[in-house]
């Protein structure tokens, strides 16, 4: 317990004091409490420490998007990239590599790099921290009241030094008595004169004190009958008692920042509050747009939307394979062509194949990455088929239903029925696209037909018989186009002529005893 | 190389703007260490760079991770002798970024025994498990290329070890400083590696459960080997083994100081061996 009398103007060397005692040789490594774990974490926002120490007490301090937070409160706000974010920066860049007991001196030896009050709070929560348990060591030593022992209890409340040289600031009294630690009574009938200055203390005044009284880090409690004649100036203390008498008013010194800390909370709680009412409005809409049991404005046109989606999910298929298949045809012309012809020529020989091919696909692929792993040469290789085996197997089947659709659409070219004069068998395209509108045409039926809710039997018909046929058109193509070896064999492009078949197996010329007309139906092969 | 990677760090914490669209953060984790008498230790790590290594301090563990923030965060428990490392998933549409993963760089406590049991996925891995005191050991590991050494002899003893990896390019030296009487190594499909130098305490076994892939075993001149291979469609090829009825062994087995059996059920793929000094 220290109780010093200041004459005058000494109470500024007081702080000069304090503030020399920080240069002191003190011993502090036996004093700091040891560190169970630590989290050191910076991100491009933020950056953070959490600390947990053996008698399970923790301490966090996040700087994080420009607000300060100690063990999760908000202790003010800086700036991104100010003096303290960097300073905090380059602190947690040394704590990364430090344990236990190189990390606390580092951390307790930091310095606030500015007496901004944000730093300075975040300096003094490292102190209280690390620092030894305010119990009867330091007791024991502030009572020897020297300047050295006095300087070390001090060092442990460096945080305060701030809101004392504010709380000292415009006293003119003559006198200031400084309670460092201590509580003060002025007992019933007792008259003090002077300024009293409490640190870490309670002021507790049941008589008179003739002066002011500065509360720094305590606590007032003022009894009944008891007189403060000046004012009573606190920082970061409270009152406990007030039934007496405080002429000269009392004064919060850290009002201020109170009021902002307590308007960025508003400010925080708002943006909170804001976010999570978003997000459930967000909710509540798409729970209203995929509940169907719910009514919404929208119920009723929810068949209409959904039969002309899908009308133009088809067309735009119908768009995107033609242009495939005009691709196919002008590149690959002959090919597709050969494709056709096996296709309209032998139709059932090309779904059989088409059908085992389907089913033959994934044995054949695997077996072939198999066939190729079991070497350490055909590894590589095995590496390049697993992709390009199902992309060419993809290719095979859409160059078989161009094929099929070219097909369909010179036959709905030949046809009476309505809407097809457009085609034109003149122009491949004109037949492609004809094609597969024709092989979409049940699907498109079926959309069309599920707006009417009443309707929706045949349109579930439409979509089962289009899905059939377009299977089969499938199976068709994708035999032709295995048939014909991706249209460079014609083989089953004609029809069979047995003939033409006896005079190239008798290797001879064609029509040297055979039928001249049947050289037409045989094709280029 | 610790400097190289404070360095690493230091950079990215001093400097506050790095990628944009994503919130990478650096965390460093770690724990004194304390008594404990049945340690067993569970790493979980998803995506990115992960390193395991032995650390001389009095640490429980040091933990470094460099993660998108928005998708994982870092867990690190530790409760009745269980510590659990790692990071896991927050977010509801997690997606692997091509551009730049995450790491994990784990130190372990030299000298303490632990139970070990490593879980990771698409990652690349560097794993030295030399120095620790292994009890148990488990490795698994998904698609991902995945280094483990154990460049030193495991000081506790081993029932059985175990390595599955899934889809992976995946290599193991120094299997007999596991200090391990069985060793079972379950792998899917990729390449193999294992190394089957190190100190041999004991007589080892080795069981090598393959799907499909090419499995190439490094073996020290001096230990004596016997292979069988149970296998569908697996090419062997066996330079400096005597095939012998279904086996085939080292010319020195029945004289050499320290005999590894191997025991292979192989699938589909190609097996080698090569011999090291």
């Amino acid at each position: 317990m220290v109780a010093m009398h200041m004459p005058d103007s000494l109470r500024k060397a007081a702080l000069c004091l304090l503030m020399a005692a920080l240069a002191l040789p003190v011993g502090i490594d036996a004093q700091l409490r040891s560190i169970v774990t630590k989290s050191v974490s910076a991100s491009s926002s933020g950056s953070s420490i959490e600390l947990h120490f053996d008698d399970q007490t923790t301490l966090s301090i996040a700087l994080d998007d420009g607000v300060a937070f100690i063990d999760g409160e908000s202790a003010g706000s800086f700036e991104r990239g100010d003096e303290l974010d960097q300073a905090w920066r380059d602190l947690l860049v040394e704590a990364m590599s430090l344990e236990n007991g190189e990390l606390a001196e580092v951390l307790e030896a930091w310095e606030a790099p500015s007496s901004d009050v944000v730093a300075m709070r975040v300096d003094q929560a490292l102190e209280r921290a690390l620092g030894v348990e305010q119990s009867e060591s330091v007791s024991d030593a502030v009572v020897q009241s020297d300047a050295t022992s006095l300087a070390r209890f001090l060092l442990q409340s460096l945080g305060r030094l701030g809101v004392l040289d504010e709380a000292l600031a415009d006293l003119e009294d003559e006198d200031v008595q400084v309670h460092v630690d201590e509580d003060v009574t002025i007992e019933d009938g007792e008259s003090v004169e002077g300024t009293l200055v409490v640190i870490e203390g309670t002021l507790r005044v049941e008589g008179t004190l003739d002066g002011d009284a500065v509360l720094v880090g305590g606590a007032l409690d003022l009894r009944d009958g008891g007189l403060v004649r000046g004012q009573v100036r606190m920082a970061d203390s409270r009152v406990l008692r007030s039934s007496g008498e405080v002429r000269g008013g009392i004064v919060d010194l850290l009002e201020d920042m109170r009021e902002s800390e307590s308007e960025l909370r508003t400010e925080l709680r708002n943006e909170i509050r804001d976010e999570v009412r978003e997000d459930l409005r967000r909710e509540l809409r798409d729970v209203a747009r995929f509940e169907s049991d719910d009514f919404s404005i929208m119920t009723p046109f929810r068949p209409v939307i959904r039969g002309v989606g899908g009308v133009v999910e088809k067309l735009v298929a119908v768009f995107l394979l033609g242009l495939l298949g005009a691709g196919f045809i002008a590149f690959a012309g002959q090919n597709v062509d050969a494709i056709s012809e096996t296709a309209r020529r032998s139709p059932g020989r090309a779904a059989a194949v088409g059908f085992a091919g389907s089913f033959l696909l994934v044995p054949v692929w695997l077996l072939g990455a198999l066939a190729l792993i079991v070497s350490i040469v055909g590894i590589p290789v095995a590496i390049a088929w697993l992709p390009l085996f199902p992309i060419a197997a993809m290719l095979a089947a859409l160059l078989g239903i161009v094929a099929v659709a070219r097909n369909t659409g010179e036959w709905l070219a030949d046809s009476t029925l309505p809407w097809t004069g457009w085609i034109r068998k003149s122009n491949q395209v004109f037949t492609l696209f004809g094609g597969l509108l024709g092989l979409a045409g049940l699907f498109i039926a079926g959309h069309v037909i599920s707006i009417i809710p009443v309707l929706g039997i045949f349109s579930a018909l439409l979509f089962g018989v289009g899905t059939i046929l377009l299977v089969i058109a499938a199976q068709i193509g994708f035999g032709a186009v295995l048939l014909t070896r991706a249209g460079r064999r014609r083989e089953y492009a004609g029809r069979h002529d047995p003939d033409a078949a006896w005079a190239a197996a008798m290797d001879m010329k064609p029509g040297e005893d055979a039928a001249a007309d049947t050289n037409d139906n045989r094709g280029e092969g | 190389m610790r400097k190289v990677a404070w360095g690493a760090v230091a950079a990215l914490v001093v400097l506050p703007a790095v990628a944009e669209g994503q919130e990478w953060r650096t965390v460093t984790m770690s724990r004194q260490l304390e008594r404990v008498e049945d340690l067993r230790v569970f790493v979980e790590y998803g995506a990115g760079h992960f390193t395991v290594r032995s650390v001389d301090e009095d640490l429980l563990y040091r933990m470094q991770l460099e993660y998108d923030e928005e998708k994982f965060e870092p867990v690190a428990d530790f409760a009745s002798d269980r510590l659990r490392l790692g990071v896991e998933s927050i977010g509801r549409n997690v997606s692997i970024n091509t551009r730049r993963t995450g790491s994990l760089e784990l130190e372990l406590p030299r000298g303490v025994p632990m139970d070990l049991d490593l879980e990771f996925g698409a990652v690349s891995a560097e794993i030295d498990l030399g120095g620790l005191a292994l009890t148990d050991l488990d490795v698994s590991t998904g698609a991902s290329e995945s280094y483990v050494e154990i460049s030193e002899l495991n000081s506790e003893e081993i029932g059985t070890a175990t390595f599955e990896a899934g889809a992976a390019e995946f290599t193991a030296m120094g299997l007999g400083n596991l200090n391990a009487d069985r060793i079972e190594v379950d792998a899917g499909v990729g390449s193999i590696t294992l190394g089957l130098d190190g100190s041999w305490q004991d007589d080892g076994y080795v069981s090598i459960d393959m799907g499909l892939g090419a499995l190439e075993l490094r073996i020290p001149e001096g230990v004596g080997v016997r292979l069988k291979k149970d296998s569908f469609l697996t090419a062997i090829d066996s330079e400096g083994l005597i095939k012998r009825g279904d086996t085939f062994e080292s010319p020195d087995f029945d004289d050499a100081e320290r005999r590894v059996e191997i025991d292979i059920d192989a699938a589909f793929g190609a097996i080698s061996v090569v011999w090291t000094r």
